[in-house]
């Protein structure tokens, strides 16, 4: 056991679907205050790995660890049970209900008494609170989720994970389809969540720059194998795509 | 208390005006509001004891229907077989107080008929995929041939002492004070419950509720097993106020007036949002129409012919000021 928490990993994974080898054999290990870029190509395996992380594709093959004890994740509750919680790219929140209600989405507090009736006022105070903590700014908590930014929505699915005590977070994508000042919005968010030190990031990511400038750690994905990992201070925008462009060559 | 001054200030007084006056069932209810007037300055007797009794039955049924209506509206099914359910009901309870049971068993018993009926949509809608408008397309026919089945065609009485008819119909605001009680539940069912919540999260975005572990299938079927109960008791409720039961009553109008009610109270057709209040203001809308038209009395023809467009002047005006509260929240 090393000084600092492991908090997930994975040995030699592997996933079929039908003749298509997604996964041939992956291993990957992610620390707490830890933040991890899986880059590569559409089709590499990388989604693969994050749903078997998130326990909604089962390997094949190989073993999952969490906190260093083995575990099979049979569902994606099974997998929330142990603090894993996913960011899709799909976002989902529901753009017809306030923020608070989304943040709270089927963990919502009620009132005491027999009638479960919702208590919105300790949903919309702990909304404010979690927010404020984590720094995330939307104009008010009881607006619609459909009536906010690109980024500010997928802040608020980040501040959903982080609320419902996430302790591994995975991000699908968390910066596509957004303009640079909504990238920053978000790169800042993961900052904060870095330092607070007792969450383990990893995220899926096609701008290596902004990959490099988040992460502590990359791993390069082609055709369902890690091919390449490093400390992100130990290599370059550069060397990845100097790795990718030999990969092309080789194939033509 | 700190909010006690905002609230009372001018501006703030006009902020809230301005936010009612963006709500979907703001315009229908000022519409309702002009049409009233209207009907009593053409015609006295329209705000009378008797013509509001009249107009109170006209709303009555209607609300009950949209409040399950509404529920499966919000959650993207809709529920087409919900008047034949209500034609049936009357006689199941007639059928079970003839064979013995007292009339509040009877009562008990087609409820629950009418809940069964609701739970077979569902399981069918749900469990073989086939989309609930299809489903209670077929629950339609069939429902309408087993009540014409167990009644032979003919007309039934309604059995019952004064005291339970007086309550559930009888009386000429029994029928009206049952939907209110119906939609003060459900307004708070849909407000204030995790399953209303989660019917909007259906509705609003399936991927995300479904990802969120929310129950789809159990809400989905439920709402189906709401609406045709809440079908079943309106009918009963009629069956009550008649006296007497005709194996087509209800029908599709009914329904239609239920879906009416809700859509034009704000309940958006492709899901994801709407109100109980809104069904409520959309029912006054349309019972204070046909209303005030038979008071005038206007050919039964050329009457189908204005609440038709009535329905769809009201609808277009929803949607624009749907669009409107849209643009106003960014």
């Amino acid at each position: 056991m090393s000084d600092v928490a492991e908090a997930i990993r994975a040995e030699a994974l592997t996933k079929r679907f039908g003749s298509v080898t997604a996964l041939a054999g992956v291993s990957i290990a992610l620390k707490r205050g830890e933040t991890l870029g899986i880059l590569g190509d559409n089709g590499a395996g990388k989604s693969t790995l994050i749903k078997i992380l998130t326990g909604y594709h089962q390997p094949d093959s190989g073993q999952l660890f969490v906190d260093g004890k083995p575990v099979r994740l049979g569902s994606v509750d099974e997998a929330r049970a142990f603090g894993i919680e996913c960011v899709y790219q799909d976002l989902a929140l529901v753009n017809g209900l306030s923020v608070y209600h989304n943040l709270f989405l089927n963990r919502e507090l009620l009132r005491p008494g027999l009638l479960r009736l919702l208590d919105h006022a300790a949903m919309r105070r702990r909304a404010a609170e979690a927010l404020a903590e984590i720094g995330v700014n939307v104009p008010s908590i009881e607006i619609e989720v459909g009536a906010l930014s690109g980024g500010q929505r997928q802040a608020i699915a980040v501040a959903r994970a982080v609320c419902s005590q996430a302790r591994i977070l995975l991000l699908d994508e968390p910066l596509a389809a957004m303009g640079a000042r909504e990238a920053q919005q978000i790169i800042r968010l993961i900052e904060r969540l870095k330092a607070r030190g007792d969450i383990a990031i990893a995220m899926i990511a096609h701008n290596y720059a902004q990959t490099l400038e988040i992460c502590d750690r990359v791993i390069l994905m082609q055709h369902g194998r890690v091919t390449f990992e490093s400390a992100t201070a130990a290599t370059s925008a550069a060397e990845l795509l100097e790795i990718v462009r030999r990969e092309y060559r080789q194939r033509a | 208390m700190a909010t006690q001054p905002a609230i009372l200030s001018p501006r703030g007084v006009a902020r809230r005006a301005h936010g009612f006056l963006l709500r979907p069932e703001a315009g229908v209810f000022i519409v309702s509001v002009v049409l009233v007037l209207y009907f009593q300055l053409a015609n006295p007797n329209f705000l009378t004891d008797a013509n509001l009794q009249t107009l109170s039955q006209f709303v009555a049924a209607p609300v009950i229907i949209a409040c399950g209506e509404i529920m499966l509206l919000i959650c993207r099914e809709i529920d087409l077989s919900v008047g034949q359910v209500f034609a049936l009901a009357p006689f199941i309870m007639g059928d079970a107080h003839e064979a013995g049971l007292p009339v509040v068993a009877a009562i008990f018993v087609a409820l629950l008929v009418c809940a069964l009926i609701g739970l077979a949509i569902g399981l069918i809608t749900i469990w073989l995929e086939v989309p609930s408008f299809i489903t209670t397309l077929g629950m339609l026919f069939l429902v309408t041939g087993v009540t014409l089945t167990i009644s032979r065609g003919f007309p039934a009485n309604t059995p019952g002492g004064p005291l339970i008819t007086n309550l559930l119909g009888g009386w000429g605001y029994a029928e009206i004070v049952w939907a209110l009680v119906a939609v003060a539940i459900m307004h708070v069912v849909l407000r204030h419950t995790r399953w209303g919540l989660h019917t909007i999260a259906i509705g609003g975005n399936l991927t995300a509720a479904a990802e969120a572990g929310i129950a789809i299938n159990r809400i989905k079927i439920g709402n189906f097993v709401l609406t045709s109960t809440l079908g079943g008791f309106a009918g009963l409720l009629e069956a009550f106020r008649i006296g007497s039961t005709d194996p087509l009553a209800g029908g599709s109008t009914i329904m239609f007036l239920g879906v009416a009610s809700g859509v034009i109270g704000g309940t958006a057709l492709g899901g994801g949002s709407g109100t109980i209040i809104g069904g409520l203001v959309g029912a006054i809308l349309l019972g204070v129409l046909q209303d005030g038209f038979t008071l005038q009395g206007i050919n039964a023809f050329t009457f189908d012919i204005i609440i038709g467009a009535a329905i769809l002047i009201a609808m277009i005006a929803n949607i624009r000021i749907a669009r409107r509260r849209q643009r106003g929240g960014e």
